[in-house]
């Protein structure tokens, strides 16, 4: 793997994992952890502290003529809420551009990062999946090779690979034969520096491609992969690489998924994904250039 | 025709009109753009009429409103079932008449190996086809298919319909 670790080190700077992210992480998988430490954490991040309060206010979380202070707005939402705005808010920062690269207009990355972090959440909801919040996360990280590749070719990227592009050859084979290596390969690599386990790192790496065999197989990888596919079915951070990409086939038949499921899964992530936008104020402009 | 143009849409940045997806914008500017990105398996439908100088675009996603009647209630635009007679509607609010409407379409892609197990490009396509026929609308021009992404133009100026792929510009309509 010359061509993963030449390409990242490469790169000058390299995306960094929001530190806030990975100390309320941290926190709040400790049972330990109270809330006090949650808000100091959080009250150092101004944009946080907004995010929290505008959710536990809102017509979802508030209830009306009442105003919830930080503290007051910790409590209601609970930590696994408070982990979600958290991610939600800061990926808007990590996956603000992924340039000029995959042609994606400034937002369209978070775009298809959160739309694929709520497929993959109603995907592990669906098949009873016993970690909803690691699809999430998975399905949030899962382009984070994207932003590297961005990074080290920027506009040299589409004629670079263009000429590895072929009728029914996959985006991912194309970078491998133009680059040695892929956004997905890239990625995990990326998170295993952020230190993240190596489950997370390999449903990076296989969000494209998923083992179908033992003992490689992984549900969460079936649900991420799945995942990524409903978002290019929404619309959701489709780049120059387009819908060159494959729905493996143990996965469609593994998770049962039909027509009619894919279509509402694609109408749920779409609409989770306004509400959210909704709720946030400065959210990114949706869409795409090509 | 209204006294002053008219734009029904939700984001206008310097005379260009940027329609997202699950959505769709009608105006009467003359000088408006409008524009919508990230065409994969979605389709743009795009409708100008030159005589009241009217036009839309539409950026629809999936094809039967019936898979989720609660958010074809919220957003028509989300479906060609609910969301092209939206548009038309809204366009002869503005003034244009069917008649003279010059209607374009592009995307309806299709993720690769599909298998015939989705087919969420074609079926979009072959239901933008079947409402068209339907109602006696002719489709001027199109580019639907593939697995590629496309944005769709159409400026108010002349009426010209323009399809981007990877930087690459193609004038849809005229011909």
């Amino acid at each position: 793997m010359a061509a993963v670790a030449d390409i990242l080190e490469s790169v000058d700077r390299l995306p960094a994992l929001p530190s806030t992210v990975i100390r309320l992480t941290a926190m709040l998988t400790d049972d330990q952890a109270d809330l006090g430490e949650i808000e100091e954490v959080a009250r150092h991040d101004e944009a946080l502290s907004m995010a929290i309060l505008r959710f536990a206010n809102s017509a979802l979380y508030g209830r009306a003529g009442r105003e919830f202070n930080l503290r007051q707005s910790i409590v209601r939402l609970g930590g696994k809420m408070l982990l979600r705005i958290a991610l939600e808010q800061q990926a808007s920062k990590l996956f603000e551009s992924a340039g000029e690269a995959y042609g994606l207009r400034r937002g369209a990355l978070w775009r298809g990062s959160v739309g694929g972090a709520f497929a993959a959440e109603e995907m592990a909801k669906k098949h009873a999946f016993p970690d909803v919040d690691l699809c999430f996360l998975c399905g949030l990280l899962r382009d984070v090779g994207k932003l590297v590749m961005d990074a080290h070719y920027g506009a040299d990227y589409l004629p670079m690979v263009s000429p590895h592009i072929a009728p029914g050859r996959t985006a991912v084979e194309g970078e491998r034969a133009a680059f040695g290596a892929d956004h997905a390969q890239i990625g995990a690599e990326l998170a295993l520096r952020w230190r993240l386990p190596q489950r997370i790192a390999d449903a990076i790496r296989y969000h494209h491609e998923p083992p179908a065999e033992e003992p490689d197989h992984d549900l969460l990888f079936d649900i991420v992969h799945a995942g990524d596919i409903i978002c290019l079915w929404a619309g959701l951070a489709i780049g120059h690489d387009g819908l060159q990409y494959k729905l493996a086939p143990h996965v469609r038949k593994g998770l049962g998924l039909g027509r009619r499921e894919a279509e509402l899964d694609i109408t749920i992530t779409w609409g989770r994904l306004r509400e959210l936008e909704e709720m946030m104020d400065d959210s990114p402009t949706q869409g795409k250039s090509t | 025709m209204p006294a002053s143009p008219t734009t029904y849409a939700k984001t206008e940045v310097d005379g260009k009109v940027v329609v997202g997806v699950a959505d769709f914008a009608v105006t009467n500017n003359p000088s408006a753009t409008l524009v919508t990105y990230a065409l994969g398996s979605c389709i743009g439908v795009t409708i100008y009429d030159p005589a009241a100088k009217v036009a839309g675009i539409l950026h629809f996603m999936l094809p039967d409103s019936r898979i989720n009647a609660e958010k074809a209630q919220q957003s028509p635009a989300m479906f060609a079932d609910t969301g092209i007679p939206r548009l038309f509607k809204s366009a002869y609010e503005l003034g244009a008449k069917k008649q003279r409407l010059i209607v374009c379409a592009a995307g309806g892609a299709e993720v690769l190996d599909d298998d015939g197990h989705f087919k969420v490009g074609s079926r979009n396509r072959t239901m933008i086809r079947k409402i068209f026929w339907k109602n006696n609308i002719l489709l001027a021009a199109d580019e639907t298919g593939g697995s590629i992404s496309r944005t769709l133009w159409l400026k108010m100026a002349d009426g010209s319909v323009i399809v981007r792929n990877q930087g690459k510009e193609r004038v849809l309509w005229p011909q």
